[in-house]
Parts: structure tokens; sequence; C-alpha cells
């Protein structure tokens, strides 16, 4: 039971960390960035790349990697989400394409087969007969300490609130005198550099390879739908939801059907409450 | 309309005669594309068509192909039965697809698709595996024809029948009021058209070619894993094949998915490494975002500048 409890709340956390990126693009920039799994490989290929090839130490590594992020992030909103004009279905079908293109990029340089990351901190930490790892100990408390910064970011400071502003309605927000095109701007890079932070985490707590963008973007997709968009908080409890469901799923009834449970329950949802569970209710 | 005909006989008489002046290695790059086109149609009926987009379009063709290969691979079905068998099921399958787009549309029923076709994905390795083989799929399906030109043959005439019927479809008012639908939806039920109805059809068509096309491919290939075919750069495929060709047009998905094929084998080499894959990927990416209408819009475009052209629905053939 102790295991259980305690494997949900290191498993949701890393949900949390890898959702929560995307649900700041959804809300802010109402566009479904289906690159948004690419950043989570960049960033654990650039920390693999700065700590491990290079042998550099792992702080330098990591802020390589929230930066490439970001570059990322930005890089995406100017050369192909801001040339689409707000178009849904043509930012969806080109963020895709991009997706793939990114992973073509990445066997190119890094080549197809997978490699492991080294633990981020070291060590392991043992309550009662169940043993964690630090590394994913950290991931969850960086999670939480993310996410409130995050939380305290849109809410207190001038730039959070102008997102909370274009995020509500961009039309208003411009004749209030807010540079949309430059909070939209942050907000990608933001999101990047977020997804990049999960990204190293999520690598090194499986592995590293090209297709890995794809799981990441399933959780990130149901957090943010049975979540509904605009709630960070939201985003947090239903990372919870999900990672209990699919912990008490490996651990009582059958490893496979983890994934299963968590598919049901976004289609179930978008059928029944659309708007998600906390979200504003507009589609 | 006699000379569009005229055009689709010119089409199918060339293709018939390719056997005589291509090698077989081409040829089964031909009967590849042939069956992508056969997907992207699908697709298209949809999405292009009613503007559900639809990023789990491997579910359909799953169901298609995995009934199809267990009835007659594990059951002994013979393949006569077992295709019709399982487009039935597909269209079962596309019914249940077809239930999140009554209440939502745009991004949510485009992931509510992606949702059923990782749900799929799922299940097939998990519930009885002793029928899907599981994680490792099944091989040893029987094969319809064997060699490269039969095999063309089969996939050609599979890809134009299902063409020539969508085309003739379009060309009927419910092909119009479909087309209306991914316009305004409100305006055509207010005109007193039962939209439900309407989008139901265009699942149901869709689901069923979708179903012949995974059916056709299980036995073309003799094998089917769930990697590979529940995987998102499947639907990539699909879905850049119908959009670079002209979506809500029928020619356009099959010049994409010729074109797609063509590119990633022409390409082979200059390239041939994986650079190929991020080059072909970018020339996708740039053609989408440089003209989201398509090969098809950028031919009407040089028709109308070459000859005044003729206008109207010309970019609907």
């Amino acid at each position: 039971m102790l295991q259980v409890l305690i494997q949900g709340f290191l498993l949701s956390g890393l949900y949390a960390l890898i959702a929560v990126g995307f649900t700041l693009i959804f809300s802010v920039g109402r566009v479904l960035n289906l690159a948004y799994g690419a950043y989570l490989m960049i960033g654990g290929y650039a920390y693999f790349y700065m700590v491990q090839t290079l042998g550099m130490p792992k702080l330098p590594g990591f802020l390589f990697a929230i930066g490439m992020g970001a570059l990322a992030g930005v890089l995406m909103y100017r050369i192909l989400v801001k040339r689409l004009k707000g178009d849904q279905v043509a930012v969806e079908i080109s963020t895709l394409i991009l997706a793939v293109v990114i992973q073509a990029g990445i066997v190119l340089v890094f080549n197809d087969s997978s490699k492991i990351l080294h633990p981020i901190v070291d060590g392991v930490w043992r309550i009662g007969s169940t043993t964690i790892t630090n590394n994913i100990l950290v991931a969850m408390v960086a999670s939480w300490f993310i996410l409130g910064g995050l939380l305290l970011f849109v809410k207190k400071t001038h730039v959070g609130r102008a997102m909370q502003a274009v995020s509500m309605d961009a039309k208003g927000a411009r004749i209030s005198g807010i540079n949309t095109d430059r909070v939209n701007m942050m907000t990608w890079a933001i999101s990047g550099a977020l997804g990049a932070v999960a990204g190293v985490f999520f690598a090194s707590y499986t592995q590293l390879n090209p297709s890995m963008w794809v799981a990441p973007l399933i959780i990130a997709v149901a957090v943010v739908i049975v979540g509904g968009i605009g709630s960070i908080v939201g985003t947090l409890i239903v990372a919870h939801i999900i990672g209990f469901m699919e912990i008490i799923t490996t651990t009582f009834i059958a490893a496979e059907l983890r994934g299963v449970f968590t598919m049901l329950l976004i289609i179930g949802v978008l059928v029944i409450r659309p708007q998600g569970l906390f979200g504003r209710g507009d589609l | 309309m006699p000379r569009l005909l005229l055009a689709w006989a010119a089409f199918a008489v060339i293709m018939l005669l390719l056997p005589q002046v291509v090698s077989p290695g081409t040829l089964r790059i031909i009967i590849f594309a042939n069956f992508l086109a056969i997907f992207a149609m699908s697709w298209d009926f949809i999405s292009g068509k009613t503007g559900y987009i639809s990023f789990g379009h491997p579910f359909l063709i799953g169901i298609g192909a995995y009934t199809s290969a267990i009835l007659s691979y594990r059951f002994g079905v013979p393949v006569s039965l077992s295709i019709p068998l399982a487009v039935l099921a597909t269209m079962i399958g596309g019914t249940l697809f077809f239930l999140p787009a009554l209440r939502i549309k745009g991004t949510y029923f485009a992931l509510v698709t992606l949702a059923f076709m990782e749900l799929m994905y799922q299940l097939v390795q998990v519930i009885r595996p002793d029928l899907t083989g599981g994680t490792r799929g099944i091989s040893g399906i029987k094969t319809i024809l064997s060699g490269a030109v039969p095999n063309f043959y089969l996939s050609f005439g599979l890809m134009f029948a299902i063409a020539l019927a969508l085309w003739l479809l379009s060309r009927t008012r419910i092909g119009t009021a479909l087309d209306a639908i991914s316009m305004n939806e409100e305006a055509v039920s207010g005109s007193g058209l039962n939209t439900t109805r309407l989008k139901l059809f265009a699942f149901m068509v869709s689901a069923l070619v979708a179903g012949l096309g995974g059916a056709f491919y299980a036995h073309y290939l003799g094998s089917i894993a769930p990697r590979a075919l529940f995987d998102i750069n499947f639907v990539f495929t699909i879905i850049v094949s119908a959009l670079i060709g002209g979506s809500s047009t029928v020619i356009g998905p099959i010049i994409g998915a010729y074109f797609m094929t063509f590119l990633l084998e022409y390409l082979r080499p200059v390239l041939p490494g994986s650079e190929r894959y991020l080059v072909y990927g970018l020339i996708a990416l740039v053609l989408y975002v440089y003209q989201p209408k398509g090969i098809m819009e950028l031919l009407r475009k040089l028709g109308v500048r070459a000859g005044g052209g003729r206008t109207g629905r010309a970019g609907n053939v």
C-alpha cells in the first residue's frame, strides 16, 4: 500500500512536469503543439550531449538543455506558428510534421539506438521496504517547485498577467496595450524550456531514443484534456489522477493495461464533458 | 463530365500498361503507393470533406487488417469471406469513431481519434494475444496473389475502383452537402439537412475504404505488427499524402501518395543514410506551409495562368 502511494506520487510528479508546458501553450496560444514531445527529446539529448559526450558538469548541461528547449520554442513560434495565423488545424498538422522532422534530425545526429542517461542525482532512499531513487524524488520535488513557481509567475507578475489576458481574449488584450506577439513568443519559449526540463528527467527515468516523444505527448494530451484548458492546478490534479491510476493498474491488475485506462479516461471525458474537469468551458 | 471521364480512362490505360515498361522493384513501390492512396482517400473523406480531422486513422485500417488476418490465419476462413467481414467490422469501428463527433469538433475531435489509436495499440497487445499475436503481431498470413505484377494489378484495380466510386459520389448532392459541412456546419443544418446523418454517412464510407485497404494490405504484406500499424509516423504519412496532393478532392490524395512514396525512393540514391527522412519531412513541411491546399491547387493555378483556363469547379476533380 505504502509502495503504491509513494510510486503514485513520484510518477504523478513527473507527469505534471511533462504536461505543464503543453498546458501553457494550449491555454495561451489556443493551439495544440504536437511537436511538444520533441522539446522533451531535445532537452534529453542536449543534456546527454553536454554531460555524457563532452563530459561537462551536470549543471551547465542542464542549463544548456533548458536553453535549447526555449530556443526550439521560439523558433517554432517565429518560423511556423506565427505564419499560420492561428489556423488551428494547420498548426496541428504542421507541428506533427515538424515532430517527425525533429525525430529524423535526432536519428541523424545521434543514430537511432537507445541511450541510457545516468541519473541526475545519485543514490537511493529507503522508506520501509520500498526503495526509491533520489533521481525521481528530485524530479517530483522539482516538478512541485516549477509548478508553484509558474503559478506565482502567471498570477503575480506583469508578464504572467499579460499571458492570462491573451489566453482569455487576444483581441481585448491587444486593445489594452499588450504586445500579444511578444507574450506569445515568451509563452512558447517558457513552454519549450519546461519541456526540456521534463525531458531530462523523463529520459533519466526511462531512456533516450528518437521515438521517445510520442509517450509524453500522449500523457500531456491526456492531462490537458481531462484537466481542461487554462488551469495549472487542474494540470496538477489530473496528473495525479492519471499517475495513480497507472500505478494502481500496474500493481493490482496488469502492467500492460496501464495505458488503456488513461485512453478510456480521455475518450470518456471528451465525450461527456468536453471542456474538461477544471476548464473554463469555452470550446 | 465526358472530358473528365476520358482523363480517368487515360489514367487507367497508362497504369495498366506500366508493368510492360518498369521493373518489378518499381512496381513494388507503386503497389505501396496504391495502398497509401487508398488510406489517404479514406482519411480525406472524413477529414478533407467534413473537416473532422482524424489523427487516428490507423485505428480503422488496423481493425480491417487485424480482422481479416485473424479470421484467415487463426480460423482458416477463406479470403473471399474474411475481407467482407473485416470491412463490416471496420464499419462498426467507424461508428465508434463517429460517436465523439456528435459532441466535439476541431482539435478535441482530433485528440480523441489519437486516443482511439493508442487504445487500440495497447489493447491489441494485451487482449487475447493468442489471437492477435501480441507485440509481435501475426506473420504468415495467406497472400492473395504472389509476384509483383499480379499484385500491382490487384492494388491498382482496388485503388482505381475506390477512387472512381468516391469521385462519382462526390458529384452527387450528398457529396456537395458533405463539402459544405467543412465550411459551415450550422448553415448546412439550417438548410434543413440532417448533418448527423450526413456525417455518419461520411464516416461509414471512410471506414469502408479503410477496412478494404487494411484487409487487402494485410493479405499483400503477409504480416502485421502493432508497432508498424498504430504508429504516429504512419498517421503522418497518410495525412501528409492527402494534404500535399490536395485535400477534399479525389485525385489529390492519389497524387500525394505517389509523390510522397516516390520522393522517398528518389532521395535514396542521393541521400543513402538516415538524413533522407529529414529531407523528406522538411519537403513535406515546406510544401504544406507554402500551399496548404496541395499540389492540385498549384496545378490549377498553373493551368489558369497558362491558358486562361476553366474556372469554377475545376479544382474539384
